[in-house]
């Protein structure tokens, strides 16, 4: 998202997108791997007990870890076409009453993570018994608290863009057309 | 009461534009909070969690990869000069190449918009240049990009398996014969508008030429094979498959020398970000999937209607115009994800087969990516092309009809699309 016309925020959602795209990216290689060696070590007739465990909880990573990036570039699935055709002044205060509701789900879903992490004290994963429970459920609550930070993060730029009446959706678009507009440029 | 209350509060929710995961979690709280007191908010964390983490979607994150790996990795071209080798010689022939290497993007992606970004930045220039009208390019790109949803891997078809309970192996094998009649179709209708409007054809069609770029693409249909023959002979599964699609996408990038660090960095980003944005969808449907089961709307709802009628062709028109009607305002994976544990009650309670509906649910959901103002396929293909939407879709109604034809075919003759499920599982 663009946010050009605020130097500090721009640098500080820089630094956040990058911490989380190479985590979301070291989870992808992860799962990837994980995936792959399950696979071929079945058809050589043999299978990992921790496999479907394992994979799972990595889904599970990618989905928040990634969920956050994904409120850093306002990238979640909307339907703005009636935030935009509203007056501007409704537009602006109904874009607000939104994230404030978005800030409260994450809250309590931070809120709710915390409690099942003190619940779970002492267990652990069924395959890899040296493992915490609490380490892979912590995904909830540091996930929540992200997502949240990412949203206060990304919300002028999409206030200016939005009480201008463009949609997110169109401007994402044309960023991947141009995008492989320029490649295939660059490649001729 | 409570019910029309929170679907309200849903709804207007996604009218000012919260992301649809989080509307949807936030109906479910709202349900619990009315429902069970406030004591049951630790619910959202366990929901949350288990919904994060169903199996059977990892297949979802190594498509898109794989996808986003092949997009970088250089196999466009080849592919395009593949398909121009066999039917370029047609009139019409770059229409035709657009819509026979939708088919093969299909096979590798999973995800239209990606395909179309791709593909179409590479064919609509090039169909513009030779006399082509912009609102065609556009039109035929976006139908047959769409069309690819139903032809495995799907990743609609990936969600409605998860949310129905049922075979994602049988769903893709039910694609397969639906997809190739509306490739037949789309290729028709491009055929008349070349014919009506004079479009050129390609280089005449020859044996050494088919042969080179055959041998060149060959490494490219090695996904095909895996994805296809790997499923079909009951070897892997659909999220074994996804996991050697990406090994095999990996090999074919860097076979032909356009595997670097930072195409593969940007398509695991890509490939993370999108199965993001799903999966919170998902997990978000199992927190509000709960206050509906303990509600028993799903069931009412089926009450409801098969007290209306009982005969399976008239829910299946209910269900077809309602899918259709979605697709306006809805992408496929938020209607999927919305519908499909609300209604597959009813279509149990009917004895449809899921399968078959899962098949029906797709089509109607590729047609919705055709019809704005929620038309991300026909938006990206617009904005490639430099069109208006409203223009491309006078156009496009032609191809929206051939997909309106499979969509009924499909529904009322389910043989089309379970034969081979016939052939192969039962």
């Amino acid at each position: 998202m663009e946010t050009a016309s605020y130097p500090r925020l721009s640098r500080i959602n820089r630094l956040i997108g990058s911490i989380l795209e190479w985590i979301t990216i070291g989870l992808m290689i992860l799962l990837t791997l994980c995936v792959t060696v399950a696979v071929i070590a079945r058809l050589m007739g043999q299978s990992f007990s921790w496999y479907d465990e394992i994979a799972a909880i990595m889904l599970a990573w990618i989905t928040y870890y990634g969920s956050a990036l994904a409120a850093l570039h306002r990238r979640h699935i909307g339907f703005d076409t009636v935030l935009l055709a509203l007056p501007k002044k409704l537009r602006v205060g109904a874009l607000l009453v939104g994230e404030a509701i978005i800030l409260i789900f994450f809250f309590l879903m931070a809120r709710a993570g915390f409690q099942v992490l003190d619940v779970l004290a002492g267990d652990t994963l069924v395959s890899l018994s040296w493992m915490p429970i609490q380490v892979t459920q912590s995904v909830i609550p540091i996930g929540a608290i992200l997502f949240m930070i990412c949203q206060v993060l990304s919300l002028p730029a999409y206030l200016k863009l939005t009480a201008a009446g463009i949609s997110l959706e169109h401007a994402e678009i044309e960023e991947e057309v141009e995008t492989e507009l320029h490649k295939n440029r660059e490649r001729v | 009461m409570l019910m029309a209350g929170i679907f309200f509060a849903m709804l207007l929710m996604i009218c000012i534009n919260i992301p649809i995961a989080v509307a949807l979690a936030m109906s479910g709280v709202l349900g619990l909070l009315f429902t069970e007191g406030p004591g049951s908010l630790v619910t959202i964390a366990l929901d949350m969690y288990s919904g994060s983490t169903k199996f059977s979607l990892i297949a979802i994150p190594m498509f898109v990869l794989a996808g986003a790996i092949m997009n970088a990795g250089g196999i466009t071209d080849r592919l395009i000069n593949f398909v121009t080798a066999i039917i370029g010689f047609i009139r019409g022939g770059l229409a035709m190449v657009n819509i026979g290497v939708s088919l093969f993007f299909a096979e590798i992606s999973g995800s239209a918009v990606a395909d179309v970004a791709a593909m179409g930045s590479i064919l609509i220039p090039q169909m513009k240049k030779r006399g082509y009208s912009k609102e065609f390019s556009a039109a035929v790109t976006s139908s047959s990009a769409s069309l690819a949803i139903i032809i495995p891997p799907s990743i609609p078809m990936i969600l409605y398996a998860a949310s129905a309970n049922t075979s994602v192996e049988q769903l893709f094998v039910a694609g397969l014969v639906p997809g190739l009649l509306g490739a037949a179709g789309l290729m028709l209708v491009a055929y008349l508008f070349a014919k009506r409007y004079n479009f050129p054809t390609e280089a005449a069609f020859n044996l050494g030429r088919l042969r080179e770029t055959f041998v060149d693409a060959l490494p490219a249909f090695t996904l095909p094979v895996i994805i296809l023959g790997g499923i079909f002979g009951g070897y892997v599964t659909a999220t074994e498959a996804a996991g050697l699609a990406v090994l095999a996408a990996l090999l074919v990038s860097a076979w032909y020398g356009n595997l670097d660090v930072r195409h593969l960095r940007r398509a695991m980003l890509d490939g993370g970000i999108q199965t993001a944005v799903v999966m919170l969808l998902v997990a978000a449907s199992v927190l509000m999937g709960g206050f509906l089961t303990r509600a028993q709307i799903p069931q009412q709802l089926a009450q409801g209607i098969l007290d209306i009628t009982t005969q399976q062709w008239a829910i299946l028109l209910i269900l077809n115009f309602f899918f259709l009607i979605i697709g306006f305002f809805l992408h496929s994976a938020a209607a999927i994800i919305l519908v499909i544990p609300i209604v597959i009650p009813l279509i149990t309670a009917a004895g449809i087969d899921p399968v078959h509906f899962g098949l029906v649910v797709t089509l109607n959901l590729a047609i919705g990516q055709q019809t704005p103002p929620v038309a991300s396929v026909l938006i990206t293909a617009c904005s490639v092309a430099r069109a208006n939407i409203w223009e491309v879709s006078k156009v496009n109604i032609w191809f929206v009809g051939v997909l309106l034809a499979v969509l009924m075919l499909c529904t009322y003759v389910p043989s089309v699309p379970m034969f081979l499920v016939e052939y192969f599982y039962r």
